[in-house]
């Protein structure tokens, strides 16, 4: 029973080394020279307590074998001695090595890059992340949300923004963490090089929905994000059918507009998140739903009930125009 | 001579000298939660749906006076771009700080104000979600009580939240 209970607790200890939210799955070159500075200070320490470990184990064992003698004021012994030189010297080679080499991670992680060319701007707001990019064919700027897109090989540089509180950028198995403080330009460069699906999220409790203020992050070839952001640099896709009619009039001449930019539309709110091509995103309301039209119908009729205390208030609509609103949301691809 | 712990005429002395501790560390722990109420609200799908039905709507208590609510009042303003006309010593009535202590307003008037606006660019009552309109009205009518200079700091902390159909960007 007591073994089972201890293999239980051994495997909850491993499930956090594998995933799309967790620093021991490195998928970017940031990530694993961070992951490599923790495995160095793994086996410092794994070091230095097991040979603690053992010590005590052996005073233990030999005060037993020698039992019940009166404590006596040993003599000088320069074995002893001799030996506490030597335990100080594995402490400092110990510290040592571990300041070196976060000298060395933190060093690196600052470095210019040769590669940087992606230019792209996060900011960060209670409780959803504001991202745009820097259109190559323009050299304007590109905007989405609560969705990073990040071509592999090449680094980009994140400068990260706050429009309201201190947060935290956070996407474990691509790059580290860097605060994100109100009136502080910081920036982060990542250099992703495993394609996939990874989850980033706020770090620094920043309010009531803090938990639930998440991004996707999606590591793209080159050319597969050449095309999206290609894509998402469009205006919003031409309606597909009457029910998209409505739900574009209803969206975009009613209370949405007042928060949303919609582009190539009449919705050219701030407030809010991006809604251009928010059908291709992944999830919705800062990763708090899958992107589908129920859950957009049901974020819309009440989101304080989904998200308690968000920004985003609850709009009374019909249903039949809060189903078009939703439909047309999600054909917006 | 060992005087035993009772005998000691100085026990008797500190112990009068510590008798008030506990009550003064329960009255400073006491003062420190005074305040907790000024924000208590509710979160959840239980905000108000419809317009208030007059100056005694029970609804209006959760709003004047709560610190939140004015404050997400405050936020809103800003964000649909009401600071942009209604400035600090703009002129006439725009000046709403020395309008609502020219004339006092209940605040189902305010609302039915701020609802009924037909200002530029839109008809805010069709713009501006409900909810939402009960904070902005609860900002206003608190406006007269709230130094010019801490109004100031509000707009200042606002400086990276959008303002209408503009963003300048985060706080830098």
């Amino acid at each position: 029973m007591i073994r089972s209970r201890f293999a239980l607790a051994c495997l909850f200890a491993l499930a956090s080394c594998s995933g799309i939210q967790t620093p021991l799955a490195p998928a970017g070159e940031q990530a694993a020279s961070q992951y490599s500075l923790f495995v160095l200070m793994l086996w410092v320490c794994g070091f230095v307590y097991v040979l603690v470990l053992g010590f005590l184990a052996l005073a233990v064992s030999r005060v037993m074998r020698g039992a019940a003698a009166d404590p006596v004021l040993d003599a000088p012994d320069r074995g002893l001695h001799r030996s506490l030189w030597v335990w100080a010297g594995i402490i400092l080679i110990g510290l040592s090595v571990l300041a070196g080499g976060s000298f060395l991670v933190d060093r690196s992680l600052a470095a210019a890059q040769a590669r940087e060319a992606l230019e792209v701007r996060v900011t960060a707001h209670q409780w959803w992340w504001r991202i745009a990019y820097r259109d190559p064919a323009t050299g304007g700027w590109v905007e989405t949300a609560n969705e990073l897109h990040l071509p592999a090989g090449r680094t980009a540089r994140i400068a990260l923004g706050s429009a309201d509180v201190i947060h935290s950028f956070w996407v474990p198995n691509v790059a580290g963490k860097m605060d994100v403080i109100p009136g502080r330009a910081n920036a982060i460069d990542v250099t992703p090089h495993r394609l996939g699906w990874f989850r980033g999220q706020c770090a620094e409790f920043c309010g009531t929905q803090h938990a639930k203020m998440a991004f996707d992050v999606k590591v793209d070839t080159p050319a597969e994000f050449a095309a999206w952001l290609a894509a998402q640099a469009r205006p919003a896709a031409a309606l597909a059918d009457t029910v998209a009619a409505r739900g574009m009039q209803v969206v975009t001449q009613g209370q949405c507009a007042a928060c949303h930019v919609v582009r190539g539309t009449a919705a050219a709110g701030r407030a809010g998140p991006d809604l251009t091509h928010v059908g291709t995103r992944r999830s919705i309301a800062a990763g708090l739903l899958p992107m589908n039209r129920g859950n957009l119908q049901g974020w819309i009729a009440q989101p304080q009930a989904l998200k308690p205390g968000t920004m985003m208030p609850t709009v009374t609509l019909e249903p039949a125009d809060a189903d078009a609103a939703a439909h047309y949301l999600e054909t917006l691809k | 001579m060992i005087v035993p712990d009772e005998a000691d005429p100085r026990r008797g002395n500190g112990a009068w000298r510590w008798a008030w501790a506990p009550a003064v560390a329960s009255l400073m722990c006491g003062a420190l939660l005074v305040a907790c109420t000024r924000e208590s609200r509710t979160i959840g799908p239980e905000q108000p749906q419809t317009p208030p039905n007059g100056a005694n709507d029970p609804r209006i208590a959760n709003f004047e006076g709560n610190a939140y609510q004015i404050a997400q009042g405050g936020r809103y303003f800003t964000w649909y771009g009401c600071g942009t006309c209604h400035t600090e010593g703009a002129p006439g009535r725009r000046d709403l700080a020395l309008e609502m202590t020219r004339r006092s307003r209940s605040f189902d008037t305010v609302y039915a104000l701020i609802a009924g606006h037909r200002g530029v660019p839109v008809d805010y009552a069709a713009r501006i979600p409900i909810e939402q309109l009960w904070q902005i009205s609860a900002y206003v009518r608190s406006l007269p009580g709230i130094k010019p200079e801490l109004r100031r700091r509000q707009t200042l902390d606002q400086t990276g939240e959008p303002q209408a159909s503009n963003w300048s960007g985060p706080v830098r």
